[in-house]
């Protein structure tokens, strides 16, 4: 009997010890899955990955061209030696929120300045998931960030940090799903918009005044998403908002390449619906910032005004010395034979869109060309969840003066017309865009060297005083 | 103007098969030189040059001809002693011919290498299919190619083969609706329809976009979704391997033991350039290949080399379907049609590779009414018509090396740089070999033809060439009777090798492009552990 009841005590209590592991581990993978789903929100992957094909998810290594130099980011897998298998979660709420890593300051390419913003709920789930879910890569990344002097001193940042890392943490993370609070959320917080859609002041760091108004990097243009009708999203709808978000592609606006591409593919196509239409409807809300030249949408530049046939093939000269030759900059010859196989001639693309017209877009409608002539430069990489679109890169194929040429083609009879591009323009985009005035006015700051040293370690005095209190408080 | 390199390899010419071994030793750490007759085109201007182009059924007429490097359509080039006039299509010009093939990027069998031992006819191959599996590999995912993973490709239905040891590196594409019908109703007479495995990539690959159908394989890809060497051109230059053009070998210079120790080239700009290395590979097409030896006066102690000249001789037919099936939508060909593929009548005659072709058929229909004498609303309503039901087949036929079918140095006339022209003597007639296969191709047509309730509008075409080049510089276990051993190795000068389709032993029905590239890349192996 005794003997009896020991057994029924002892299966009662593996049942309870059974269920309490399954309980915990049912909370261990639901705080995985949000980890996850915030990982995705934040597009880690797009930046923390082997640069080399699909690449090895979080090893880092992927170099991000900033306008003080590359910049590559590290190893994120748990990885005890080469990640970031040692931190502590606080030190891992260091580097997200205050860009401080055990081993120094990081650069706001990592953008801190908005992951200071996520909720503490969703930055536990994010190091859960990244320290229990991800395979560990023991390696580090094969290049190095290596900034030129006076950038390469980290300790610069701590000064930087102190003025330009002031987010406040959100607590409404999981607000409405597809309200506006829960837009707001994203877009400020993981899904780090404004890091490339706000433009920066002199010290890199963003205008707060032109929120969301559009800015340039690695010779690309993130354009202006306010609500304005003109200049911004104002006129598009929510589903063309979401779909583009989803697929890159919204038919007779906006096709995504360079890095939001890369937002796409990484992100944006895996999040839920809910969460891409929160986006929308918050995008919708964000006070209208219109460009002063402006006066039309892109899309608006919808009439092709294409070449006369009759005279695209008149006398082309068939000696054998010219059909070797392949340098002409005459920009309707390029177009015909370069482009037009897939853009049509009469720019329109093909009748699925699957092509995308070249009228009604905003890489040539808006009023930069920038993203026109990285397009021909770079190609269009990106996948979705239907299909992968590849446009094939030009660079090897074009030189400069023909990818301005062709550019300017394009913009002529496809596009806003008022633009143009230069040789040398297609140079500077090659180069990553215009050059900062800080990184103009290095040399300057370099001749001041003692007096910038001694502000840092001012700068950095009063940081750490800052975090000792903010810190105390905070366990208080 | 051209300055003197030496380099560990110096390969001559920068075709697919060059330029994929180039590729690799550069990958493997050894400086490359890669010597080109042509120059860089851009693909727009080839296209451009195919748009202007008077004559769109002339592959080579997109591309240049120049008195240095002459095109096998100029008739200064090509002189003919036999009753076939073979005419080679081969390209000069960075990235070789594979600018205008179709991209066929069959294996062969297993079988097909063991011609001699299992069928009494033609040669074995000096090597296992397992010895070149693994290269057949590497070709397959350098070029993205497209392929059906379950085919039986012996043409018996059975299961998956020749053995693969990975996946393709891209799936097969959907079928047209002209290959679905033709396979319908033909498949039903006891026919198989087998995919063709192709390097037109149905999705993006290597920076490559995905196969749109612009139905304009021949004679260039208008957005580079079909290889073309000029990929792993690029690639080998990115690699660090050097490139030069206007360059055109013309000596291969013989030093102490047997060894070659340099190469001559000269430039259209009178340029004459001598550059040493350690290893030298001549991987300049199945002709000019044999054309520079010859010239050269090495690897040819046993008076071989340009012997032995194969290509897939064969007969087409074009009939009408009583059905529209709306042929030239997609790609330009999608599959073989396999009865004669593999089997032990192989000692008696050819095995056949029947191709749907898939082409845009309005100009042939056009050209053919307006022949008649057909005008006005009639013509325009008959081309509609006959456009839409146009069925072409090409067939292929396996052809047995013959001593006597060889291309030989003019010895009347010379190129701009002083280099002797080409003299083919190309002959299939009294060849019971493919004879006999050609009797059973001919019923085949009355079969596919019945089948498909059509009507003939031509079933006599008479012999036919691919320039599928191969033999010309054969290799084999035996120094006496091949060029080459199995490593592309020439028997009289161990740092010399040859990649090319030229090597092939024996020549099945299948495009030999994807085994000069497995031949390749496995030689570039073999010599990157040497130098």
């Amino acid at each position: 009997m005794r003997k009896t009841v020991f057994v029924f005590s002892a299966l009662a209590f593996s049942t309870v010890a059974a269920s309490s592991v399954l309980a915990q581990d049912a909370a261990t993978s639901a705080l995985i899955e949000r980890g996850r789903s915030v990982a995705i929100a934040s597009d880690c992957m797009a930046c923390h990955r082997t640069p080399e094909g699909e690449g090895k998810p979080f090893a880092g290594g992927y170099t991000i061209s900033s306008p003080l130099g590359p910049i590559v980011a590290l190893n994120i897998t748990p990885s005890k030696e080469f990640g970031i298998g040692n931190w502590s979660e606080a030190q891992f709420e260091a580097a997200m929120r205050d860009g401080v890593a055990p081993r120094g300051h990081l650069y706001p390419a990592m953008p801190y300045t908005a992951y200071r913003a996520m909720s503490d709920d969703d930055l536990h789930a994010l190091f859960v998931y990244l320290q229990k879910d991800v395979k560990p890569v023991d390696e580090a990344p094969k290049a190095q960030t290596n900034l030129p002097f006076p950038f390469n001193i980290r300790l610069s940042m701590a000064g930087w940090n102190l003025f330009f890392n002031r987010a406040t943490p959100f607590d409404n993370a999981l607000a409405a799903p597809a309200g506006t609070e829960r837009g707001k959320y994203l877009v400020d917080g993981p899904a780090h918009c404004g890091a490339c859609h706000t433009p920066r002041n002199t010290l890199m760091a963003e205008d707060a005044s032109q929120y969301l108004g559009g800015g340039d990097l690695g010779g690309w243009h993130a354009p202006n998403i306010t609500s304005d009708p003109v200049s911004g999203i104002g006129g598009w709808s929510d589903a063309e908002l979401v779909t583009y978000l989803k697929n890159g592609n919204a038919v007779g606006k906006s096709q995504a390449a360079g890095p939001m591409a890369e937002a796409v593919e990484h992100s944006f196509r895996h999040m839920p619906d809910d969460d891409l239409q929160a986006i929308a409807n918050y995008l919708k809300t964000v006070p209208a910032i219109r460009s002063e030249a402006q006066t039309a949408p892109a899309y608006e530049h919808s009439k092709a005004k294409p070449a006369g046939i009759g005279t695209l093939d008149y006398g082309i000269d068939r000696s054998a010395a010219a059909m070797v030759n392949g340098t002409s900059v005459n920009g309707e010859e390029l177009y015909v034979s370069a482009c037009a196989t897939c853009h049509q001639l009469n720019g329109a693309g093909t009748q699925d869109q699957f092509y995308p017209s070249l009228t009604s877009n905003r890489a040539t409608g808006g009023m930069t060309p920038n993203n026109l002539v990285m397009a021909v430069v770079e190609g269009v990489h990106r996948k979705t969840n239907d299909f992968t679109v590849q446009m094939p890169a030009f660079k090897d194929e074009l030189s400069n003066a023909q990818i301005a040429a062709v550019s300017n083609y394009v913009l002529q009879r496809f596009g806003n017309a008022s633009l143009s591009v230069s040789e040398a323009d297609v140079v500077e985009l090659k180069n990553g865009g215009e050059v900062p005035l800080l990184v103009k006015a290095t040399p300057w700051l370099m001749l001041g060297g003692a007096i910038f040293a001694a502000l840092v370690l001012v700068l950095a005095a009063i940081f750490f005083w800052r975090r000792g209190k903010r810190n105390t408080l905070q366990h208080a | 103007m051209a300055t003197e390199f030496d380099a560990d390899v110096i390969v001559i010419g920068s075709g697919a098969i060059g330029s994929n071994a180039a590729h690799l030793l550069a990958q493997r750490g050894k400086s490359v030189i890669i010597l080109e007759t042509g120059e860089w085109i851009p693909r727009w201007k080839i296209v451009e040059n195919f748009r202007s182009s008077p004559r769109k059924n002339n592959l080579n007429d997109p591309y240049p001809t120049f008195p240095w490097a002459m095109s096998s359509f100029d008739p200064d080039y090509i002189e003919n002693t036999g009753n076939f006039h073979y005419v080679p299509y081969q390209l000069l010009l960075v990235g070789g011919t594979t600018w205008h093939w179709a991209a066929a990027t069959w294996r062969f069998l297993p079988n097909d290498m063991k011609m001699k031992s299992l069928y009494g006819v033609s040669n074995d191959w000096p090597m296992e299919y397992s010895d070149l599996e693994p290269w057949y590999d590497l070709a397959e995912y350098n070029l993205g190619v497209a392929g059906s993973d379950t085919d039986d490709q012996s043409g018996h239905a059975g299961a998956a083969h020749p053995p693969r040891s990975k996946p393709y590196p891209v799936t097969a594409e959907g079928e047209t609706y002209y290959f679905q019908r033709l396979k319908d109703r033909i498949g039903k007479e006891g026919y198989n329809f087998i995919h063709e495995p192709n390097g037109r990539t149905n999705k993006p690959y290597d920076g490559r976009p995905a196969c749109s159908g612009n139905n304009n394989c021949m004679p260039v890809c208008p957005i580079g979704a079909m290889y073309s060497g000029d990929v792993h051109a690029r690639h080998a230059q990115n690699a660090g391997a050097k490139i030069i053009t206007d360059a055109t070998a013309y000596n291969l210079e013989k030093g102490e033991g047997g060894k070659i120790v340099a190469v001559h080239y000269r430039s259209s700009k009178g340029a004459d350039v001598r550059l040493t290395a350690k290893a030298f590979i001549v991987a300049a097409n199945g002709i000019e290949t044999p054309k520079l030896l010859l010239f050269s006066d090495v690897a040819n102690s046993n008076d071989l080399v340009g012997r032995h000249l194969m290509d897939h001789s064969g007969i087409s037919l074009i009939f009408t379907a009583d059905e529209p099936l709306w042929p030239g939508r997609g790609q330009v060909q999608q599959g073989a049609i396999f009865k004669w593929r593999d089997g032990d009548w192989r000692g008696q005659h050819s095995a056949i590779k029947h191709a749907p072709h898939n082409n845009v058929p309005n100009r042939d229909v056009a050209e053919m009414l307006i022949k008649q004498g057909v005008v006005g609303p009639e013509l325009d309503e008959q081309i509609r018509h006959l456009s839409a039901r146009w069925v072409v087949i090409e067939s292929m036929f396996e052809t047995l090396p013959r001593a006597t079918n060889r291309v030989t140095l003019s010895t009347t006339k010379k190129d701009a740089l002083g280099i002797p022209t080409l003299s083919f003597n190309y002959d299939l007639d009294g060849d019971e070999y493919v004879e006999k296969a050609r009797d059973l191709c001919m019923d085949d047509y009355g079969n596919f033809v019945r089948a498909m309730g059509g009507k003939v509008i031509n079933d006599k075409t008479g012999w036919q060439n691919h320039a599928h080049v191969m033999g010309t510089v054969m290799m084999g276990d035996d120094a006496k009777t091949s060029v080459t051993n199995h490593e592309g190795r020439t028997w009289d000068h161990d740092n010399l090798f040859l990649a090319t389709t030229g090597l092939l032993p024996s020549s099945s029905v299948l495009n030999p492009t994807l085994a000069g590239i497995a031949l390749g890349l496995r030689t570039a192996d073999i010599i990157a552990k040497e130098v």
